[in-house]
């Protein structure tokens, strides 16, 4: 029998040792240094369990006492999730529009782009401060906030889609005389139709969801009957409207998924 | 043979049933959208005003004020290190739930249930209200941010994994039980080489989000860059406050560049 | 030896898959099953290992009878059959060394499967098997970069390495162009006596049933209607094993004789 080799390892997956191992030494360094730089009052910690015991025996059961104020909130942030939806897909198509590469000459894509990029990249709670400090506490600060949310995702995800088009209707409609509006409608908008309606029904459930948190920082809605709840200590009624929470979620998640496999 | 005097003079794109259709669902959008505009509680003169105010709170933000900046890194830095080990252990956690939350994967009906009962409530609940109960529990302070991030992104985890499980080419499971394998060597054989990429992908994904999440954890005492924000929009220091959001900014969108990298350099 | 005794199939109140068969297969010899779709070839094949649980009947092999076991035993006996797959059943992202080794994983240590630190014994092992078929200079390639016939020959040197008693291939050749097919029944027929292994093969080739085999069994309907040396499998077999079955479908190869009664 011919020379067998007797010893086998699996070709790693990074090749370079030193990388390898370079790169597992700095993992595990950052993770030994980042515990323990972090600020932990490990006293305080320990109390976490006498006091989460007073909590959940606090917390149940649940109350519904004051169930108008939970179905007002409730409804509060249904209707900004509604309003906050459509103007959000309203704004977002011309947005759209400026952000594909295929359709905006490059400064406008740039600024479509810019937009876009800033309206991601802060949590909603953050953009809810700054609208209450902006326009006061209440609905209209929770209406803003989904907007700009609603902006960064359906945007980005619309000028994603245009970029995909085929561009030979556009070339065709140009090319029979269409102005800039007719070859959009004709040529691009039913191209995008599917995505944009799948888009807003996903939008709408995001939205029900956010305008729950939101409230948290005084921009209207449910979480604003939260943040009141959790701080008056009225942890049955916080439990209460946390179960309403999730069974809305629940169902506007069932609603939107039903919805979106059958036009689809 | 048709006559040529017979062509037709109109034309719709939809049959009658389906424009009823099509215009009862405009009808209940509208619908929808009147009862809200109507009934909302807002003041409308305000809406008007809206545009101003923001450009006056926008004035009132420029130029930022960098007098703290270090101290702003530094927070920074701790942020984005709440979001890494809460990430990380949530990564750990949820395998063992995700097996249990697959279907062909779990023991019997009872973990399948409990299973999914654990990635739904994790999922419906935000981040912000975990850190609500979790700074009530653990007092205000990274802690309670780090359990919130934790226990949000088991949910995500859990349920992306669990379904990637179930999607899985059942025959090498097959062959390699017919080996003689224990479970626990077929599963390490057969199962996590098949969900290895959907697993860094969704981790990926997940640690962005969470470098997200974790900047506002502050603003209801859980730790990280929040907390300066809170500090400065409290103190009416929209100066600070404006390089705080530029700090955030600049992270958030180095977080995506560093996710994007890793993600193709792995997948 | 392996010795099946009345073995009954079936799936709830519906009729029995395979009713009642008896069958015994002696050490070192090739055994074809062959029969229609739906006579019964591959629960009978899974039977023996219980990845299909019999409904009543035994299965002995060797003397240890398969069908008492339970839990712990069933694995360790388990170990001692080896089978190969129509679909091949490979772990495509694994590379084909590893593929190979998990037909230890019955005899391996967790750590070591886990660590891929196979003990020096199976690797020697592993590169003489992949060598004596042709595939030692793939150990490192993945296993989803090889052709069909390539991969069965993976799947073969993995059942081999389980040092198995018996070979059970389930439609090894389906999947392949005639050419490899052929390939790899010489291949199992070579193996078989090199190593006198006893193999069990369902097959639908008759064609290739008779000219690699030294035995037929044909199934009809759950039942075992044939039972002899290839060259006594005469048209009028033939047509009772596969009665109803349009001659098209049955597996001959080009140039065979007509069959009675059927236009050329």
């Amino acid at each position: 029998m011919s020379d067998v080799p007797e010893t086998w390892r699996k070709p790693p997956f990074i090749a370079n040792p030193v990388l390898r191992y370079g790169l597992a030494v700095i993992v595990l360094g950052y993770m030994a240094w980042s515990l323990g730089t972090l600020p932990l009052d490990w006293n305080r910690i320990a109390e976490g369990m006498t006091r989460a015991g007073r909590i959940f025996s606090g917390a149940f059961p649940p109350s519904f006492a004051r169930s108008e104020l939970l179905i007002e909130g409730f409804l509060e942030s249904l209707k900004i999730a509604v309003i906050a939806t459509a103007a959000g897909i309203l704004l977002s198509i011309p947005i759209a529009l400026t952000a594909a590469r295929n359709l905006a000459p490059v400064p406008v894509y740039v600024i479509g782009r810019g937009i876009i990029i800033v309206a991601r990249s802060f949590h909603p709670v953050i953009v809810a401060i700054i609208f209450v400090k902006a326009v006061g506490f209440g609905a209209l600060a929770g209406i803003l906030t989904l907007v700009v949310y609603s902006v960064g995702f359906v945007a980005k995800m619309l000028a994603e889609r245009i970029e995909e088009i085929d561009h030979g209707q556009i070339e065709a409609m140009r090319a029979a005389g269409a102005n800039y509006l007719q070859t959009l409608i004709y040529a691009v908008f039913p191209q995008i139709m599917p995505r944009q309606i799948g888009l807003t029904i996903y939008q709408l459930d995001s939205n029900l969801r956010a305008s729950a948190v939101v409230g948290i920082v005084g921009a209207g809605g449910i979480g604003s009957t939260l943040a009141n709840a959790f701080g008056r200590y009225d942890y049955d009624f916080a439990l209460a409207i946390v179960m309403v929470i999730i069974g809305a979620i629940l169902i506007s998640e069932a609603i939107s998924g039903h919805v979106r496999r059958r036009i689809w | 043979m048709v006559s040529l005097d017979t062509r037709p003079e109109e034309w719709a794109r939809f049959t009658p049933r389906q424009r009823l259709q099509r215009f009862a669902i405009f009808l209940a959008t509208v619908a929808a959208l009147a009862w809200s505009l109507g009934s909302i509680d807002i003041v409308w003169a305000w809406v008007f005003d809206a545009p101003q105010q923001m450009g006056d709170l926008f004035g009132r933000m420029v130029p930022p004020d960098i007098t703290n900046i270090g101290t702003i890194l530094r927070v920074l830095v701790e942020t984005v290190n709440i979001a890494t080990i809460a990430t990380a252990i949530a990564v750990v956690l949820s395998l063992p739930i995700a097996y249990i939350a697959a279907q062909n994967t779990t023991p019997n009906r009872a973990t399948l249930w409990l299973a999914r009962l654990i990635l739904v409530s994790s999922r419906s609940v935000n981040t912000i209200i975990w850190a609500l109960l979790f700074v009530a529990i653990f007092g205000p302070g990274v802690m309670a941010g780090i359990v919130a991030i934790t226990f949000r992104s088991l949910g995500f985890i859990g349920k992306l994994l669990g379904e990637a499980i179930e999607e899985i080419d059942r025959r090498p499971v097959e062959a390699l039980t017919a080996t003689g394998a224990s479970r626990f060597k077929v599963i390490l054989y057969a199962i996590v080489p098949q969900v290895m990429p959907t697993f860094w992908a969704v981790s990926i994904l997940r640690w962005d989000i969470n470098l997200r999440e974790s900047t506002v954890l502050g603003l209801v005492g859980a730790g990280g860059i929040g907390i300066i924000l809170q500090g400065a929009i409290d103190t009416f220091n929209w100066r600070e406050a404006a390089t705080v959001l530029l700090a955030i900014l600049a992270l958030v969108i180095l977080g995506e560049l560093v996710s994007a990298w890793v993600r193709r350099r792995i997948i | 030896m392996l010795r099946i005794t009345n073995l009954v199939k079936s799936y709830g109140s519906n009729q029995p898959v395979l009713k009642g068969l008896d069958l015994e297969v002696p050490g070192e010899s090739m055994v074809a099953i062959i029969g229609a779709s739906g006579a019964g070839k591959s629960t009978l094949l899974r039977c023996i290992n219980r990845l299909v649980e019999p409904t009543s009947g035994k299965v002995e092999l060797n003397g240890v009878t398969l069908t008492a076991l339970k839990g712990r035993e069933l694995r360790l006996a388990r170990r001692r059959i080896g089978m190969i797959f129509q679909s091949f059943n490979l772990v495509d992202r694994l590379t084909v060394m590893e593929n190979v080794q998990s037909g230890r994983l019955g005899y391996l240590s967790t750590w070591r499967a886990a660590l891929r630190r196979y003990p020096k014994a199976d690797i020697r092992r592993a590169f003489e098997l992949m060598e004596r078929v042709g595939i030692a200079h793939y150990a490192n390639r993945r296993a989803d970069e090889l052709s069909g016939g390539e991969r069965q020959r993976v799947g073969v040197v993995r059942a081999l390495m389980q040092e198995p008693q018996i070979l059970l291939a389930d439609e090894p050749t389906a999947s392949l162009d005639p050419k490899t097919s052929e390939q790899i029944m010489e291949l199992l027929r070579s193996l078989s006596s090199e190593m006198a292994l006893p193999v069990l093969i369902n097959i639908h080739n008759v064609g290739e049933a008779k000219a690699y085999t030294d035995r037929i069994v044909g199934m009809r309907y759950g039942r075992i209607i044939f039972d002899g040396a290839p060259g006594d499998l005469d048209d009028v077999a033939m047509d009772e094993i596969y009665a109803g079955v349009p001659a098209e479908e049955r597996g001959l190869p080009d140039g065979a004789p007509a069959l009675a009664g059927q236009a050329s």
